[in-house]
């Protein structure tokens, strides 16, 4: 017959042994474990859309441009590329080429990298795509870029630019349709307003005032031009008054 | 050993020949792994994206090809009797050509986000076809689960012979992106390899310039932006005719439905969600002249002036007609892997 006892013994001599060797492996990698590098900073882009300092709604007929008019805005589509963020001595310090295409679906975050923390003066932007990748096929075929395409027949490239809505002419709310495209029209946006990129991870937060496209330099009036696309004058203005459109900062 | 210590023992045994009588239970005989299939389609369309965990492959392919056919896929509620083909003829694009009412063709599917005339359903074609199963045919797996052969169908496809709903809406998704239609008289122009009239080539100006202003809502190559568009058939909204805005409750969606794709246009007749216009020449007078306003009328629709009609000319209306004919895909709806298998 055989005594439960020493098999007792065995299995708490095999615990209390585990526990030890556990504890002191703990300690042992504790004691070793080397100054851990802090990762890259990360930091993305942001892209807002604004009217006048609130957040763009879709389909609210609340809007009010320059000329008086009350609109409204049911679609929204383009692309921005060759960011350029300028060093406070006023050379490029950064440059982020895109192109990034942004739909209507409101703020769009896209991942950047990481960008040189410092001061800046002030920053610079295409609305649209540079004249290397306006061509058609120029750039990837995605669904997003298929649905931009700018016809052969009428140029060829991409729209830069679709800003839809309706607007309210006295006696109806007819439709408008802000579209721009063709190298001719690739609006060049300064965005002169000095911001700091802090060390560690942030957002570049580009900020749209899509009213700043019926602003200035030209009072565009809806009423006289619903209807942009085809017509070198009205993609002109849109192109002059989207230069001043943007506005930046940065959010750690 | 003590009896405890025995009893133990016979306790383990016991509970790891419990285990292992399980596992053979459950393990099905290896079944070799599906054939990838290579989905081919021209270089000008956008990218495909398959999920992940529904690759394309040669046995699910043939197992949705045989579901879109059998109508064993409704055995309940009010298309009991009836699958995808009741409705979606190869020879006309996979439609049907129904005074009075109008289906969305299965052309490209591949490629949509949006599904349904009003969007209804968004996403995935594993999405669509899981309401296409739960919600409109109400699929009885059991019924599928006791036939002869589905099971082994399954198991070879998807290495389970245990059908489920979510297997059924998989092995349809593989089938609906493989019926691609990129053959037609227009892709060959694309491709050079094919020549067009001049009054085609005319009427293509008047699709891909603002005369006519097609493209927007029906650009190249898919011949649709997936998107809901007003298009002015109507000034009033019946409960029929509200469109996306069913879906989303904003009145500017108000007698928006989705876009449809133009490819094989000239075998989908009728046209429009409601299947109003029996013609193309009478889908272009629609956009030429009788375009109706409202305050949801898609911003599209409104021309340089604020008009909201394309006023062409006699001619030019039987050039677009003609260019929407060269659309037509021949290969497409005589292709026999796409017909029934049965």
């Amino acid at each position: 017959m055989h005594s439960p006892i020493p098999f007792s013994w065995s299995v708490r001599w095999v615990i209390i042994a585990m526990v030890v060797l556990n504890v002191a492996s703990c300690k042992k990698e504790s004691d070793d474990d080397p100054v851990v590098p802090q990762p890259p900073a990360v930091h993305g882009l942001v892209i807002e859309h604004h009217v006048d300092g609130a957040a763009a709604v879709l389909d609210a007929m609340n809007y009010i441009t320059e000329s008086g008019t009350t609109y409204s805005i049911s679609r929204l589509n383009y692309y921005i590329s060759g960011i350029v963020l300028q060093g406070m001595n006023g050379t490029a310090n950064d440059t982020i080429k895109g192109p990034y295409y942004i739909g209507d679906q409101g703020t769009t975050r896209f991942t950047l990298g990481t960008l040189q923390a410092g001061e800046y003066s002030g920053a610079g932007l295409f609305l649209g795509l540079p004249p290397d990748l306006n061509v058609t096929g120029g750039l990837p075929n995605t669904m997003e870029n298929v649905n931009m395409a700018w016809p052969d027949p009428m140029g060829g490239g991409y729209h830069f630019l679709k800003l839809e809505g309706h607007f309210d002419s006295g006696i109806s709310t007819p439709g408008f349709a802000m579209h721009v495209g063709n190298s001719a029209y690739l609006a060049q946006v300064v965005i002169a307003q000095p911001f700091t990129i802090t060390s560690g991870s942030g957002d570049l937060v580009l900020r749209f005032n899509l009213n700043e496209i019926f602003r200035t330099p030209h009072t565009y009036d809806l009423a006289n031009g619903n209807y942009s696309m085809g017509s070198a004058t009205l993609m002109g203005q849109l192109r002059d008054n989207a230069a001043d459109a943007f506005s930046i900062e940065y959010r750690p | 050993m003590t009896r405890w210590g025995q009893l133990l023992l016979l306790v383990a045994l016991l509970g790891a020949s419990a285990c292992r009588y399980k596992n053979e239970e459950e393990l099905e005989a290896p079944v070799a792994p599906a054939t990838p299939f290579t989905l081919s389609y021209p270089y000008y369309f956008p990218v495909l994206d398959v999920p992940a965990d529904n690759p394309l492959t040669v046995e699910g392919i043939a197992l949705g090809r045989r579901l879109y056919y059998d109508s064993l896929l409704s055995t309940n509620g009010p298309h009991a009797g009836r699958s995808c083909s009741s409705c979606h003829f190869q020879s006309n694009s996979f439609t049907v050509p129904d005074p009075g009412r109008s289906v969305l063709p299965h052309v490209n599917l591949a490629w949509s986000r949006n599904f349904l005339w009003t969007g209804k359903v968004s996403g995935t074609l594993e999405d669509i076809m899981r309401f296409e199963v739960e919600e409109f045919f109400e699929v009885d797996v059991s019924v599928l689960q006791a036939h002869p052969e589905y099971p082994d169908l399954f198991r070879r496809a998807y290495g389970r012979s245990e059908i489920t709903p979510e297997l059924v809406a998989k092995a349809l998704a593989q089938w609906f992106r493989r019926m691609v239609s990129a053959k037609s008289r227009f892709d060959g122009y694309l491709m050079h390899t094919e020549e067009l009239s001049d009054d085609e080539l005319d009427g293509m100006m008047v699709y891909l310039t603002e005369a006519g202003d097609c493209f927007h809502c029906h650009g190249l190559p898919m011949m649709t932006d997936n998107g809901f568009h007003n298009i002015g058939l109507d000034s009033v909204f019946t409960l029929a005719d509200q469109g996306h805005f069913e879906v989303t409750g904003d009145p500017a969606d108000l007698g928006a439905f989705k876009a449809p794709t133009l490819r094989n246009i000239a075998l989908t007749a009728p046209y429009m969600h409601d299947g109003r216009f029996a013609t193309l020449e009478e889908v272009v007078e629609h956009y030429s002249s009788g375009v109706k306003r409202s305050a949801s009328l898609d911003p599209l629709m409104t021309k340089p002036g604020q008009v909201t009609t394309l006023q062409l000319s006699a001619a030019r209306k039987a050039h677009l007609v003609a260019f929407l004919n060269t659309f037509t895909d021949t290969d497409f709806i005589g292709d026999t892997a796409l017909a029934s298998p049965f």
